[in-house]
């Protein structure tokens, strides 16, 4: 009965959305589709693949293929910041009928400054153009940590030289949705790691708009495609976590759903790389994985088209969905262990669960690494 | 007459200035800066290994394995397998390729009037990204690869994986970059034998040709490339004239006024890198003719660029067929880096050219980093004097767009240069 009141939910407001004018009358998803040589059974099999990543039931699949068909009436702005381009980089490796697909043909990407031709004055026309035109309408994604306040001259842009503090701060204003890709734009970034000389800081720390964030470093591209996904099939926001992640997608901790965790429960740790264990596929708490402390679906999702992901490689999770992860994480190739970091959660860190409640999890966390550590000293382990 | 021209390429401007109708001079600034240097300051040394892929998304792992060699060469006998060797250099190679696709469907397609093919960039680049996260967990941003080897175990399974991605990638070349088979183009040592056949390289040489372009973009004429590779040289190329003992002692990197970039040269003088310095200084026959005919010009730049796709491409399946897997992926340092105290450097060739990391440890903690980008090389705001590579490049020229196409042959990329 739940499933149905959301199914019809989630229809009437694609009908919805299919009565607004395309921006781009010729062009249509299903002939682009064909074009690019991609079948109908491919299309939806990437549907059901999303539907599934986003926790609907399969019997949502024609929905969410219809929503990836509905991106063509949803304007949208990509704006650079103080960033590295790993999350368009992401982006542009998406799997088919691939973001590329969709974000070149069938969203109108009215302003992203790497992919676009226009340069320099018609740049910087275009996305004041888009912004005007359409007001209130278009989605608004920015990648990069921000450059702020008095030290807001370490970012500018344009034929203006206006900084990027304020073109971001104006594109909010008028925005429908804010999607802070990667963690830059969600908490800084490497730019802000200590002594974050230029004082860059998160897109929500410089608008009142509310900023939903989708962070990783860089995020993988099911992540920023689901987001999009996500606000077209709702056209709300969604359930989000203490850090405005969303929970379809950064709900579970890293280390809950890894492939890896039979190894700790049985206190099987890589001791150091290269090792038997390494070889045996062990875990890797011990040679600094950051998974229990860490929220997103990497595990699932993976990346460059479900292909890997770092624990699969053999390198430990380095958090880095999490606020601060630079400066709060390290050191890279040891263990966290009981040592306590400072957050927002006034010391607990990321070990706070995604819902505020995970003071339980930390302790029951804790206690079961030491465990595990205890008895599983077949070698000296590494000096913590 | 100065004609203010802003070209967002991340974050750099050009200030074209214009008399008697001809750019007479080119101010380059880069407009951001993050200040990595003095982030990694106080580090401890391994998390360099996590913070230098972030200094680029385009080119991350050509920093990660800079930052990796950078600290081993702080040690002293440390051993890494050669197996470990190969898997680096053969992500290393992955991501060069990748990033000559983009940039020739991208960005050089559509300044030669083409329709920007954006499928045809990601197709081939994802099977790329593909391979390197096979090894490397994930594509942008891997850290797989550390101080003593890498951390992958890699398995006959993956080399088939491996395998089959590098076939698909020989594959689409074949069917729309130059349409002949990849051995055969890797043998040629004429441009006429490639002019020859169809394909968007090809065509897009002829398309100099026919709007009367293969006088442009010429520099100095002077090459330097210090990654060492299995299939790179390391040396310098004054014209065609090859010196291979050239020292990193020599790279001086000098601050501007105006620019968040700094400049840099060799022996007080400005060197193009990329692909067309690792031609000529690999001598290779196919770009010597090319550099005979048109000389350091666009025509030479695309080409060269292009090029290197095949050829690393075979390169990259003859270190497959050569890896050991019984070999260690890791051998432990025998000094903990806590006890370390020493500076080192390393130079890797990254898809626009070299790139050198320098750094500094007391006691494992970073006390001084130092990245120098391949932009920084061909991007150096000189004066009018003495100007950098691509600010000579555009002199003389009568229109902006032009000037446009020139500086974009170079594949400029902001995003490291402004670290």
């Amino acid at each position: 009965m739940e499933n149905k009141a959301l199914f019809e939910k989630l229809s009437s407001r694609l009908d919805e959305l299919s009565n607004l004018p395309k921006l781009d009358d010729n062009k249509s998803i299903s002939s682009l589709i064909e074009e690019k040589g991609f079948s109908r059974r491919e299309f939806m099999g990437w549907a059901g693949a999303m539907t599934s990543m986003l926790m609907l039931p399969a019997s949502f699949t024609p929905l969410v293929a219809k929503a990836a068909e509905m991106a063509d009436r949803l304007p949208l702005v990509w704006l650079h910041m103080a960033e590295c381009t790993g999350c368009s980089e992401s982006l542009l490796r998406t799997a088919t009928p691939s973001i590329d697909s969709l974000i070149f043909d069938y969203i109108s990407l009215e302003y992203h400054e790497t992919i676009m031709s226009a340069a320099g004055w018609q740049a910087e026309h275009n996305l004041e153009s888009a912004m005007k035109k359409y007001k209130g309408k278009y989605i608004l994604m920015v990648e990069g940590g921000i450059p702020h306040g008095e030290s807001d001259f370490y970012l500018t842009i344009g034929a203006h030289g206006k900084t990027g503090e304020k073109i971001a701060r104006d594109a909010s204003e008028n925005a429908a949705a804010i999607f802070a890709i990667g963690t830059c734009s969600s908490f800084g970034g490497v730019q802000a790691a200590y002594p974050n000389p230029t004082n860059a800081t998160a897109l929500s720390n410089i608008t009142d708009k509310p900023v939903i964030n989708v962070p990783g470093c860089p995020p993988s591209e099911s992540n920023i495609v689901g987001t999009l996904l996500h606000f077209i099939l709702y056209g709300t926001l969604p359930a989000l976590d203490a850090y405005n992640r969303p929970k379809w997608a950064y709900g579970l901790r890293i280390h809950d759903a890894c492939e890896r965790r039979g190894r700790f429960d049985a206190g099987e740790f890589v001791q150091q790389f290269g090792d038997e264990g390494a070889k045996d596929g062990y875990c890797l708490y011990k040679v600094g994985c950051k998974g229990p402390y860490t929220f997103n679906n990497c595990s699932k999702q993976r990346f460059n088209q479900g292909t890997s992901w770092p624990v699969q490689a053999g390198h430990g999770c380095m958090g880095c969905s999490e606020p601060d992860f630079w400066d709060k994480m390290g050191i890279v190739h040891e263990p966290l262990g009981n040592r306590l970091y400072h957050t927002v959660f006034g010391g607990l860190g990321s070990d706070a669960t995604a819902d505020k409640i995970g003071v339980g999890i930390l302790t029951v966390t804790a206690v079961g690494i030491a465990a595990h550590a205890a008895i599983s000293l077949v070698k000296k382990p590494k000096e913590w | 007459m100065i004609k203010l021209i802003e070209k967002i390429e991340g974050e750099a401007k050009l200030n074209f200035n214009f008399k008697d109708e001809k750019i007479e001079f080119v101010d380059i600034e880069f407009m951001s800066t993050r200040n990595i240097e003095n982030i990694l300051k106080g580090k401890p040394a391994f998390d360099a290994l996590v913070i230098n892929p972030r200094v680029c998304g385009i080119c991350g792992h050509a920093h990660l394995i800079a930052t990796v060699k950078a600290l081993e060469s702080c040690y002293e006998n440390l051993q890494i397998s050669n197996k470990a060797k190969s898997l680096r250099e053969l992500t290393l190679n992955f991501e060069l390729i990748q990033n000559h696709f983009k940039w020739f469907y991208l960005t050089m397609m559509p300044l030669f009037g083409h329709k920007q093919e954006v499928l045809k960039a990601t197709y081939p680049s994802q099977l790329m990204g593909k391979a390197i996260a096979l090894f490397g967990g994930q594509y942008p941003h891997t850290s797989y690869a550390v101080v003593g080897g890498v951390v992958c175990d890699i398995t006959e399974m993956d080399i088939i994986k491996l395998q089959h991605y590098i076939d698909k990638t020989v594959q689409f070349v074949e069917e729309n970059l130059l349409k002949m088979d990849s051995k055969s183009f890797s043998t040629c040592k004429s441009v006429e034998s490639v002019l020859k056949y169809e394909g968007d390289l090809p065509d897009i040489l002829r398309q100099i040709n026919a709007e009367e372009l293969l006088e442009h973009g010429k520099s100095y004429d002077r090459f330097i490339s210090f990654g060492e590779s299995s299939y790179f040289k390391k040396g310098k190329s004054i014209k065609t004239r090859v010196n291979n003992n050239i020292s990193i002692d020599n790279v001086k990197e000098s601050e501007m006024a105006t620019s968040f970039a700094k400049n840099v040269s060799y022996k007080d003088k400005y060197y193009e890198v990329g692909p067309l310095a690792r031609a000529m200084v690999n001598k290779n026959q196919l770009i010597l003719d090319a550099h005979k005919k048109y000389g350091d010009s666009i025509f030479s730049r695309i080409i060269a660029r292009v090029c290197e796709i095949s050829q690393l491409l075979l390169h990259s399946t003859k270190l497959i067929k050569e890896l050991d897997l019984n070999e260690p992926s890791y051998i432990e340092p025998s000094i903990n880096i806590k006890q370390l105290n020493a500076s080192g450097y390393s130079a890797v060739e990254a898809a626009r050219g070299t790139l050198i990391h320098k750094v500094e440890i007391e006691n494992g903690i970073i006390k001084n980093y130092e990245i120098i980008t391949p932009t920084q090389w061909n991007l150096s705001g000189g004066t009018r004097e003495k100007m950098g590579v691509s600010q000579k490049a555009m002199i003389g020229l009568c229109d902006v767009k032009t000037a446009e196409l020139v500086f974009k042959t170079f594949d400029v990329c902001s995003v490291c240069t402004t670290h």
